[in-house]
């Protein structure tokens, strides 16, 4: 159900599409839980032996495991069901917004102007989206970010939050902010001394994960930016709803308006593997721009391809191919080393951390990861399964 | 589908670019989706009874109206929730199956050859 969507632009479902919905997030659950560990047996009790047996060698990489696994039935039935599951998230909340959409549409501008909170909003109409989102249902979501049904239309910002609070089937948190949440206080407690004035969330959507940086730094000057105006107009009503000052901007991370040296944080998550592999290299020498001597740039993502065995590899990589995120795959493929170092940061400025989710692990087991950190990924980083843990990775400048 | 008034532009629902075939067999993708619909829709009217049930319990009487205002307990949502979980599983036990009979016992008597 919507039921992570708890803030003044909540909408109401009728019972059936409430049932249409809650059954979404069991059914997501059937597929990555049931399907996948079914997938994953039968890989390794046939496929792999069959494989090794002909090639007198296990497969290299996810490449290797994804052809050998491909014509397996279970491996059909585990993708189809997938992707059909992903778009019937999406369709099970579209009739409750869509019903909504006069109402949403209202009530955000009445909080974006409202005094709840002094944060700010900024679109801009002769922006121009790049391809790479515009031209595309990332993940399988009908509109995508930029898709505007109006002036000043915030729908597809609603799209969003409904959609992820039925698909991430509570593993996000109760505010969709549990990325946010753990990383900010990851990083409060291993940098005590470290406060940043000024903090700037790239690829922000709805600012879900921007608002827990806000709170956890509430001196600061908080800065979100997307290309999508939808997005960045909802996320504004929203966090003005929490109370939260943020300042939200229409613009393309590549090259923003902000002046050199004028952020001591900047932040993403879940933002880079939706971005094209020439667009990364100049999101990062903007990051280096942006950032004063001392700031930390730090990007949550899916754990790098380098970092897992073939196998879970080829798992998280199947997106790439199916699930509407082309980038997904060029990206995991590259070295976050690399790509920090190729952007000037100096290479012993490097930093990366594999963080247990505040949600499940509750605060102590935050806090204690601090000391904890082994710098490896396992099958429970990035996935959404019992002992979920968020990546992250960047550079102090 | 679109619930709007007519004079609003309708969203969205499906996918630019569909693109989702994995099985050689023609109808069999579809047949998979329709299936998933299926077992979402009958999710719907199981959820729906309970409700019913749910309210005829409590009342006795009720009316149509007081169903649709019907709202389960925490208590009643999360046994819905445990159940719809089952539910899945016994649609798709097929699927289940596939894995669980990978436990073949080398020694089972094997049936007459094939003609
Ligand atoms: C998966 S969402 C990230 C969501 C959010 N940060 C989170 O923590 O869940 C990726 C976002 O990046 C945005 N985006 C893609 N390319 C961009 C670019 N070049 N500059 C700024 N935002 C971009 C998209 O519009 C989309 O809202």
């Amino acid at each position: 159900m919507t039921k992570y969507v708890n803030h003044d632009l909540k909408v109401s479902p009728t019972p059936e599409e409430a049932a249409r919905q809650t059954f979404m997030s069991s059914m997501r659950m059937y597929v990555l839980h049931d399907l996948a560990n079914g997938m994953r047996t039968v890989y390794e009790s046939e496929v792999e032996p069959k494989f090794e047996r002909k090639n007198k060698r296990t497969p290299k990489d996810g490449v290797e495991v994804h052809r050998a696994l491909k014509k397996d039935p279970t491996f059909k039935f585990y993708s189809s069901m997938r992707c059909n599951a992903q778009e019937m998230v999406f369709r099970s909340i579209l009739p409750t917004v869509e019903r909504s959409q006069d109402t949403l549409n209202k009530k955000a501008k009445a909080l974006s102007r409202s005094k709840k909170a002094n944060g700010t909003v900024e679109t801009d109409p002769n922006f121009k989206v790049p391809r790479s989102v515009s031209a595309i249902d990332v993940h399988r979501m009908p509109g995508n970010y930029d898709t505007e049904y109006g002036p000043d239309d915030v729908t597809q910002g609603a799209v969003y939050d409904n959609g992820i609070s039925v698909f991430s089937m509570g593993f996000f948190g109760e505010n969709l902010d549990d990325i946010g949440s753990s990383i900010s206080m990851f990083i409060k407690n291993k940098y005590p001394k470290f406060a940043p004035k000024r903090i700037l969330d790239m690829g922000c959507t709805i600012g879900h994960n921007t608002v827990p940086w806000a709170k956890a730094y509430p001196k600061a000057e908080v800065h979100a930016i997307d290309v999508g105006a939808p997005v960045v107009r909802y996320g504004h009503a929203r966090a003005q709803a929490a109370g939260v000052p943020v300042h939200f901007h229409q613009q393309n991370a590549e090259a923003t308006d902000f002046e050199d040296e004028s952020f001591d944080l900047i932040f993403s998550s879940m933002f880079l593997h939706e971005v094209p592999k020439k667009g990364i290299k100049k999101v990062f020498k903007e990051a280096r721009r942006l950032l004063k001597p001392g700031g930390l740039m730090l990007h949550m993502e899916l754990p790098p391809n380098k970092m897992l065995g073939a196998y879970d590899s080829f798992y998280l990589d199947w997106d790439s191919y199916y699930n509407k995120e082309p980038f997904y795959k060029p990206f995991r493929d590259m070295d976050p080393r690399a790509v920090c170092a190729d952007a000037g940061f100096a290479k012993s400025k490097f930093v990366q951390y594999v963080i247990p989710s505040l949600g499940q692990y509750g605060e102590k087991a935050v806090k204690d990861s601090v000391k904890k950190q082994t710098g490896k990924a396992d099958d429970q980083t990035g996935r959404f399964a019992a002992g979920i843990h968020w990546y992250c990775f960047g550079a102090w400048k | 589908m679109s619930t709007a008034g007519a004079d609003k532009k309708p969203l969205r629902y499906s996918v630019r670019g569909k693109d989702t075939r994995f099985f050689s067999a023609e109808g069999v993708d579809e047949l998979v989706a329709i299936s998933m619909a299926l077992a979402q829709e009958l999710w719907v009217v199981k959820e729906r009874l309970a409700a019913y049930e749910g309210l005829a319990a409590k009342k006795k009487v009720f009316t149509a109206k007081e169903i649709e205002g019907f709202k389960f307990t925490p208590a009643q949502r999360a046994k819905l929730d445990a159940e719809s979980q089952a539910f899945i599983d016994r649609v798709f036990f097929t699927l289940r199956e596939r894995v669980e009979g990978l436990a073949a016992d080398p020694d089972e008597p094997a049936p007459p050859k094939e003609p």
